[in-house]
């Protein structure tokens, strides 16, 4: 009897391994990050697309933008990374270097996608002489005034260096009547290494500073521009006191805070702060404008470069199914997928010169604002240790000049220095 | 076949402890004499020169001290509270008794994770409740920040280490001190001994194996203790509460150099192991006495 069974349970198990191979390709999608409606929209952007695309099911994840780059090179460098990802485009070097990233030009058809999107957005994905991405959710980094307090104050927010550093002094003030100060002109996102970079870059990208030459071979932001721009802050938090004096604790959750709680009355943020101010706050009111340049640049004000980042989606080089993932990439980040982020608060600006000319985009706050620095924008540069050089070198040394630890030029010395060697491989 | 028969119960269980232990530590001793870049790949043999690397790098330093600061100073305080509830606890005052040691308890259950985020919100300079009191009494200024000052961001991690291991030091005194035979100090109140001579005669002495596990134990925890230190501060600001399991993750997946991550956690490993020496002897002492 047992023995009937065994042979029939192998029987069946053979029968079963020889039915026909399923024609559904399966391919996986890690999502980092993003804010509720995005997630919202990913989930219902699948469905169809397994809807329109009947031979291929996508398998999706979400998963924390904190631990990013560990989760991506324990996954990629062991050969289990997923077949589609979504990354910062600076990522697009890293990861383009190493490999792991598959070319995105070598697909026949994307001659024709590649103009769906913003010039100088598709560059962005761009290392060397391949594309590494589909651009998705662009950033361009602004200054953000409280209504508010500037109204108060009678002051409109600043164009120029000098303004800025008034408009903080004249904000900083005890609201109270106990003498102590509980009110701040900005508020800086020490605790969180990338992110203070990402805040101080756009005002060192203002003043004309290079973060490294064009060729990539040298580090150029100890300019005495540089110089000059690390000295605005040093002297805002040493003299004037008008930067919040705990910033160096203070991650994006802290900054935002002290925003929405009225302690300061400018950051430096992008497009996702509306979004997040108002779910905190919905009735607060700010301004949103360029970030200020040096004053005899003023004339520059509305072309000199902010800090530009995007997020991007890319195609695992080692998948198996790589042409499923640049179908299901292209499903993502086509022109009337883009629409999403006109119609909807996704914390990042569309991409697509459709969704961003279209007569909804025309209704958006601030949409013109992002748009026009969005143009003049540039990422950190493409190098394969820019997270490396911009949270480990460059961050550390601009904190220690603003809270007077070494001066601005021995600060921006040193961290050139460090930055260099690891350029070189030194270190 | 009967020989045999022992050896092939415990081949599965020596597999897994050959894959989850032995293999990850022999590839890390690998990786720490290789240059194994997470951009370039792995490169050649390059034999110490990842361990002189760390050794010369001033952060390296600066960690070690730090951990060392952390682990010695949240041990020793830990012990001193858990000690001082232990005592309090054992006195049996009624039903308070149990519901004080419960609550005592839950710091101990609590994942670092959470433990670290209360702490940060607790000590947040303007919004955390440990300012309100202070400011209230006026003993601080309003937005005094305790994790964004160097001088004090490694204390304040301290603080919340203490607040998370003295649970378990307390735990262990208390099983310490009821079993101390009632004879000793029944013997030392007849011979009219103080209470202070009591606890340095009899109960410090008695507690004695109970303090060195914990010693050794609260010191190995915390030297690999990464949570805490990277929910609250990252080794920051500038650095300043930096520690070697968190330089490790900075070298490993800032700099992608595992070669010089691994360096690291291979000292790190050594030192641990010997630590851990100390424990079982001070563990086979304790048995044997």
């Amino acid at each position: 009897m047992t023995q009937r069974i065994l042979v029939t349970v192998l029987l069946s198990l053979i029968l079963i391994s020889c039915g026909k191979k399923s024609d559904v390709v399966e391919i996986q999608d890690w999502n980092f990050g993003g804010r509720p409606h995005l997630m919202v929209w990913l989930r219902q952007r699948i469905v169809s697309f397994e809807q329109t695309h009947p031979g291929i099911k996508v398998v999706q994840s979400d998963k924390s933008w904190n631990m990013i780059r560990e989760i991506l090179y324990a996954s990629f460098s062991t050969g289990t990374g997923p077949d589609v990802v979504n990354t910062h485009a600076n990522y697009a070097a890293e990861f383009g270097e190493a490999g792991y990233y598959y070319p995105l030009n070598t697909f026949p058809d994307f001659k024709e996608v590649r103009h769906w999107y913003m010039p100088e957005l598709l560059e962005t994905t761009r290392y060397k002489d391949n594309y590494y991405g589909l651009p998705s959710s662009a950033i361009a980094f602004a200054l953000v005034c409280d209504k508010a307090m500037f109204d108060a104050e009678g002051i409109a927010p600043p164009k120029t260096w000098s303004q800025f550093r008034e408009a903080a002094k004249r904000l900083t003030k005890c609201t109270d009547g106990d003498g102590i100060m509980d009110q701040y002109g900005l508020v800086l996102m020490g605790g969180d290494k990338g992110g203070f970079a990402y805040r101080m870059v756009p005002f060192f990208y203002k003043a004309g500073v290079n973060f490294m030459s064009d060729d990539l071979s040298k580090v150029e932001f100890n300019s005495p521009m540089g110089v000059a721009t690390l000295a605005l802050f040093a002297d805002m938090y040493q003299v004037d006191h008008s930067i919040a004096p705990g910033f160096l604790a203070y991650g994006h959750t802290e900054t935002n805070d002290m925003f929405c709680g009225n302690r300061v009355a400018m950051c430096i943020e992008g497009p996702w702060v509306r979004g997040m101010v108002h779910e905190k706050d919905p009735t607060k009111e700010f301004y949103i404008v360029a970030v200020p340049v040096p004053d005899e640049m003023i004339d520059r004000y509305d072309t000199a470069p902010t800090l530009q980042d995007m997020v991007m989606y890319s195609v695992n080089a080692r998948s198996k199914n790589l042409n499923a993932a640049w179908e299901f990439v292209k499903y993502l980040r086509n022109e009337e997928a883009d629409m999403a982020w006109i119609r909807d608060d996704m914390g990042a600006l569309a991409v697509t010169t459709a969704a961003l000319n279209s007569p909804e985009a025309q209704n958006i706050k601030d949409l013109p604002l992002f748009i026009k620095e969005l143009k003049n924008a540039r990422p950190l540069p493409p190098h394969p240790q820019i997270v490396a050089l911009a949270s480990n070198t460059f961050t550390p040394f601009c904190e220690k000049a603003i809270v007077g630890e070494l001066s601005p030029q021995d600060a921006l010395d040193q961290a050139a220095r460090e930055a260099q060697s690891v350029i070189e491989g030194k270190e | 076949m009967k020989k045999a028969t022992p050896y092939l119960l415990l081949l599965p269980a020596l597999l897994f402890t050959a894959l989850v232990v032995a293999f990850p530590l022999v590839q890390n001793i690998i990786n720490s004499v290789r240059e194994v870049s997470m951009v370039k790949g792995v490169g050649k043999w390059i034999g110490l020169a990842n361990y002189t690397h760390v050794l010369h790098d001033p952060l390296f330093l600066l960690s070690f001290r730090n951990t060392l600061i952390y682990a010695l100073a949240g041990t020793l305080l830990a012990l001193l509270i858990g000690l001082a509830l232990a005592l309090l606890l054992n006195m049996k005052i009624g039903r308070i008794t149990t519901i004080a040691s419960f609550l005592y308890t839950i710091p101990w259950v609590l994942s670092p994770v959470v433990a670290g985020f209360a702490w940060k919100w607790i000590l947040n300079d303007h919004f955390g409740i440990l300012n309100y009191w202070l400011s209230s009494a006026g003993l601080i200024d309003v937005g005094t920040s305790w994790l964004g000052n160097p001088h004090t961001a490694l204390f304040c991690v301290i603080l919340a280490r203490v607040w998370q291991f003295y649970p378990f030091a307390m735990v262990m005194f208390l099983a310490g001190l009821q079993s101390i035979p009632q004879e000793q100090y029944e013997a030392a109140a007849v011979d009219g001994a103080t209470t202070f001579r009591r606890f340095f005669h009899i109960t410090l002495p008695n507690l004695r194996p109970v303090i060195s596990v914990l010693l050794v134990l609260g010191v190995i925890w915390s030297f690999n203790d990464f949570n805490m230190v990277f929910v609250m501060t990252r080794g920051g600001p500038m650095n300043a509460s930096m520690v070697l399991p968190v330089l490790v993750r900075e070298f490993s997946f800032v700099y992608f150099d595992l070669g010089k991550g691994s360096a690291l956690s291979i000292m790190t490993f050594v030192l641990l192991v010997a630590l851990s020496f100390l424990y079982i002897r001070v563990l086979s002492g304790k048995e044997t006495a």
